[in-house]
């Protein structure tokens, strides 16, 4: 108890990604992830991944486990637990290093927001929301339980190029260069983007329609609030085109104004 | 200190190999000890371009697999002193680039004392792509006037900035330059092309150069020697002065204007 132990544990929301499998063959895996991915190394981008089996018919008790993980690995997915296994199955996979999730663990999210949108919005957690937690290891609480991230801004000064992706969770995001065409930032709060936009701005991801979106020259694919969207197929309005502009929820839809900076 | 600069472009075609092989010699005929690797395992071609086909006996697989050393491997430019070139494999799946490999590669030519590595990338943005971007010091992006190639080197840039070991380890990032190939200020005046202003604005990385269009490029590749071998070509004069930039010099953009051809200029030559 301390204050200079070399251990703190802290509680966290983790983006994991959530793996729905039919079968434990990992040939069968390898044709399927192939066609999906093209077996490109970066597909994912270093993630987690809970193995999700409660889809599937009977599973041998015999699983490559290992060849299973390292198959998701190539294409930069990382298992790290498992869930929906009989119980003999489950305890050759734990001796594997994947332990089994329980079954209320993955709390599913309304779909339909934005996509990145990760966060568990009142998943009845078991702790009060407290304090920041700094919990002492005696709180033995579960690491699932959602700690509420304090609403501070993210700030991007790269500019985010065709492919990459930007979510910033709970929070605010100012972007201080380019957002290519081709490219997305996602943020539960406003985005601010200080230079072109050209790909996609999704504000509001977890369903905050007060959200906005503020950029010093739109020339957007995409813009959404609160999963209300627009695309501009034939290219932004030419009197905001390249202008600055600020975008919000009106009345249901979205309001394009431009915006004045003095 | 050993510089490692990757020639890369996501887009297939659009003159890395080219760049990759006047790049070299450029460095090498300003008396630099330089190696030119091909990554692209199983499609090469680099050695085509440098018109060393006939003298392949190993390649870069097979000093990643140990089978043969470095020494080895490494062919002597026959135009050029201070150049050799390192093929790729023919027959290989490019599974077989291993990240450890590439780094001893690499690491062992560092040893012996190269000034230069240039990594010609495969198309792409698979395995073989970000293999050879990993290790990068310096990107040169080549880029064509069109839409298409430019989003390419976008997505490029983006995974330059994700996977170099520069970047994961948080060092200096890897310093990136534009190089526009296949320019035809003409078409780019009557509105067919992107101008180079146009590519610069969407990309926003410094421009080291613009080379035209030019028959005497595929007539280089044709005849094993690299373009920035044919003095009087246009080619050859933007690469030369690529490399000028390149070392720090400063060297105005030529070939990016339209001239009319008037029958003054073609009677008396005059730029």
């Amino acid at each position: 108890m301390t204050k200079d132990s070399p251990i703190a544990f802290k509680g966290t929301t983790l983006k994991i990604i959530h793996t729905l499998l039919s079968t434990a063959d990992p040939a069968a895996l390898h044709g399927a992830l192939a066609e999906l991915t093209g077996n490109s190394p970066d597909f994912f981008e270093n993630e987690l991944a809970v193995l999700d089996f409660s889809g599937a018919p009977a599973l041998p008790e015999a699983v490559d486990w290992l060849a299973i993980c390292a198959l998701f690995r190539r294409s930069g997915l990382n298992a790290v637990a498992t869930r929906g296994l009989p119980a003999a199955v489950a305890a050759a996979a734990a001796a594997c290093g994947l332990p089994a999730l329980a079954a209320d663990a993955l709390a599913r999210p309304p779909r339909g927001a934005a996509r990145a949108a990760e966060m568990t919005p009142g998943a009845t957690p078991e702790t009060p929301p407290a304090t920041p937690c700094q919990a002492p290891p005696a709180a033995a609480q579960p690491a699932a339980a959602p700690v509420p991230a304090p609403a501070r801004a993210t700030v991007l000064d790269k500019p985010l190029r065709s492919g990459q992706r930007f979510y910033a969770q709970g929070g605010d995001l100012v972007v201080l260069a380019m957002v290519s065409a081709g490219a997305e930032v996602i943020a539960d709060g406003n985005i601010h983007v200080y230079a072109p936009l050209r790909g996609r701005a999704l504000a509001g991801a977890g369903g905050d329609p007060a959200a906005r979106i503020f950029t010093t020259s739109l020339q957007a694919e995409l813009v959404s609030i609160a999963g209300i969207y627009r695309t501009f197929e034939h290219g932004v309005p030419s009197d905001l085109a390249g202008r600055p502009a600020k975008i919000a929820l009106a009345d249901g839809g979205l309001s394009i104004l431009p915006l004045a900076l003095s | 200190m050993t510089r490692i600069i990757t020639v890369t472009s996501g887009k297939g075609g659009v003159g890395k190999t080219t760049t990759s092989a006047s790049f070299a010699t450029g460095l090498a005929q300003r008396g630099f000890k330089t190696a030119v690797i091909d990554f692209d395992v199983g499609l090469r071609n680099l050695d085509l371009i440098m018109g060393c086909e006939r003298r392949v006996v190993y390649d870069l697989i097979n000093v990643i697999n140990g089978e043969a050393t470095l020494t080895q491997a490494l062919i002597k430019d026959k135009h050029c002193d201070n150049l050799w070139v390192l093929p790729a494999s023919q027959t290989r799946d490019k599974d077989a680039l291993k990240e450890e490999g590439v780094e001893k590669v690499l690491a062992e030519l560092t040893h012996q004392g190269f000034d230069y590595i240039v990594c010609d990338s495969p198309a792409g943005i698979e395995h073989g792509a970000v293999m050879a971007l990993t290790f990068a010091d310096e990107a040169v992006v080549v880029t064509n006037p069109e839409v298409s190639s430019v989003r390419d080197s976008d997505r490029i840039l983006g995974i330059l900035q994700a996977k170099s070991r520069r970047s994961i380890e948080g060092r200096e990032p890897v310093k990136e330059h534009l190089l526009i190939t296949r320019y035809n200020p003409g078409r780019v005046e009557a509105g067919e092309m992107l101008s180079y202003k146009d590519i610069q604005e969407i990309l926003r990385v410094p421009i080291i150069g613009v080379v035209p269009e030019s028959e005497d490029v595929l007539q280089a590749s044709n005849q094993g020697a690299p373009v920035i071998h044919q003095k009087e070509s246009d080619a050859a004069l933007a690469y030369q002065d690529i490399i000028a930039r390149f070392l720090g010099e400063e060297k105005p953009l030529r070939f990016v204007d339209y001239v009319k051809p008037g029958i003054l200029k073609r009677l008396f030559g005059g730029k």
